[in-house]
């Protein structure tokens, strides 16, 4: 019950209280680039929650077995080497040059396999796909998970990673399928000549943000509104 | 905490997780591998890939894809011309029919002063918007020289002259964007089979009391051009239309009908042939050429 809860927390404070876009303002260039239209850009929703599963999957195990301090993988090549079993080993300088690859790396094989099976899916957003390996949000999403994996005495398991990395993602096609109903309807509506285009767009990014503000410290209610409902 | 130990684990998954990766991409570049036409990557690499949508697809891809599919013709490519067109074909292994550049062609040459019954406009400055207010110019058909085909054109061909619009020539690539922003449809796409081409510079289909009521150099409808040259020009209503299909740039006859037009309305439009830049050889250029800026702001059209 414990765990159930947590989750729900996870998942309601990576989606909603803590959004990705419009808490920590990363993955801005697709929230501003690719929210012209509703479709593309819960299309693109779309395919960030699935890229940013798959590199929290991988991620967190290349974090757990290896990259975190007291990892077990690092520690057992140093006992067979003969190292002094008392060495504290910390990987985690790798962190940022091993995300980053493991998400192109990833990225690219999802994208061969797509091309294959999927001609139809590949065509409505496989050209996101590139665009997602350089998008700020994913490498976000790890880094939130290895901040939780820092600590020996509470470490993150596999679901609470995944449940923030779904959380984020639809957070963010939350964000953006928003950002482009309003951009659609911005389109009718009579804009001062300079603030056309990317400058009222940024100014409708700012008032949802402010907007989002006020889903912080709902975390508690909504924890005690679950103790409630599952006694 | 940066020690040998460290560097040395370190180095060693880096290592590991690129021979990994490399070995798991590398077999799934061979086991997802997916046949690309290369008729279609050939076709893609001889057009231009200026996407300006001149051929009606959305995209040169598209284009090319429908080519290489036998659905479309060789030498819809405005900016590439000829050389496009004869490269596709090759490409293809089909004859290139001879095609000519298809270039925008105003048809109205009323500066503001010539046409008449003008009166001040003050609605929102474009043609789109005066087009749906009667009144503005007498002249229903003709240019009303707010500079909408100017906004459109990305390759700067265009410009407002007196009221009209003028095409330059040296840089016209013929993607017709000019000729859909027009809301009076007074600019259309003329095969250019020689430098320079003779076209009806009016689009008034009124008779001529009608027409000099409301322009100072309006085509009357008088016929005399089709009399003289009735292979190539016709008169239907009021106003003549040259055949394009039967053109021939060297035709006395649409000589004589240029000269024996009362009004001067078949005019020759296209770059400027070597007589006429001799003609101007002698003039001095000033000193000091102003160089044309152009910015975002000089087409707001926020008035406050």
């Amino acid at each position: 019950m414990e765990t159930l809860t947590s989750l729900i927390l996870i998942f309601i404070g990576a989606a909603l209280i803590n959004n990705f876009v419009l808490h920590y303002f990363v993955g801005i260039c697709p929230f501003l680039g690719v929210s012209r239209r509703v479709d593309t850009a819960f299309g693109m929703g779309c395919a960030v929650t699935f890229v940013i599963s798959i590199s929290a999957l991988l991620n967190w195990t290349a974090t757990y077995f290896v990259l975190r301090p007291g990892a077990p993988l690092p520690a057992w090549v140093w006992q067979l080497a003969g190292g002094n079993p008392e060495t504290q080993i910390d990987l985690s300088v790798l962190s940022y040059i091993i995300y980053i690859f493991v998400i192109a790396s990833s990225v690219q094989f999802v994208e061969m396999y797509v091309r294959k099976f999927f001609p139809s899916l590949y065509r409505s957003f496989g050209v996101y796909l590139p665009l997602i390996t350089t998008n700020c949000a994913i490498l976000f999403g790890s880094l939130e998970i290895m901040k939780r994996l820092q600590d020996p005495t509470k470490l993150w398991g596999l679901h609470e990673a995944l449940t923030l990395a779904v959380g984020g993602g639809i957070g963010f096609t939350i964000a953006i399928s928003l950002m482009a109903g309003i951009r659609e309807e911005l389109d009718m509506a009579d804009v001062p000549a300079p603030l056309k285009g990317a400058g009222i767009a940024l100014i409708v990014a700012g008032i949802m943000a402010m907007g989002f503000m006020g889903f912080t410290g709902v975390e508690k209610g909504v924890a005690s509104a679950i103790g409630a409902l599952l006694p | 905490m940066l020690t040998a130990t460290t560097l040395a684990l370190a180095a060693g998954v880096l290592a590991l997780l690129a021979v990994v990766m490399g070995i798991v991409l590398g077999w799934a570049d061979r086991r997802f591998h997916v046949g690309v036409n290369p008729t279609v990557q050939a076709i893609l690499a001889a057009l231009p890939g200026a996407n300006c949508g001149g051929c009606g697809y959305v995209g040169c891809r598209e284009y090319a894809e429908a080519v290489a599919r036998g659905e479309a013709d060789v030498n819809l490519c405005a900016p590439g011309g000829a050389a496009a067109a004869g490269a596709l074909a090759e490409i293809m292994g089909v004859e290139a029919t001879e095609s000519f550049p298809y270039r925008a062609v105003v048809h109205c040459s009323a500066n503001e002063h010539q046409r008449l019954q003008r009166t001040e406009y003050r609605g929102e400055q474009t043609c789109a918007a005066a087009n749906l207010v009667s009144g503005v110019q007498g002249c229903t058909y003709g240019c009303l020289g707010l500079g909408d085909c100017e906004r459109a054109c990305n390759y700067g061909a265009i410009r407002i002259v007196d009221g009209l619009c003028v095409i330059d020539y040296a840089k016209c690539v013929g993607c017709k964007a000019c000729a859909r922003a027009c809301p009076r449809n007074i600019i259309s796409m003329v095969p250019f089979k020689s430098d320079r081409m003779v076209v009806v510079a009016c689009s008034n289909q009124d008779t001529g009391p009608d027409v000099k009521a409301v322009c100072m150099v309006g085509c009357l409808g008088c016929k005399a051009c089709a009399r003289l040259d009735p292979e190539i020009i016709t008169v239907d209503g009021a106003l003549p239309t040259i055949d394009y299909d039967r053109y021939d740039p060297h035709d006395s006859a649409l000589e004589k009908a240029i000269e024996k037009c009362p009004r001067k309305r078949l005019v020759l439009v296209g770059r400027p042939t070597e007589q006429d830049l001799a003609a101007v050889a002698d003039e001095e250029l000033p000193e000091s050429i102003q160089a044309d800026f152009e910015t975002t702001v000089d087409h707001t059209q926020w008035r406050g």
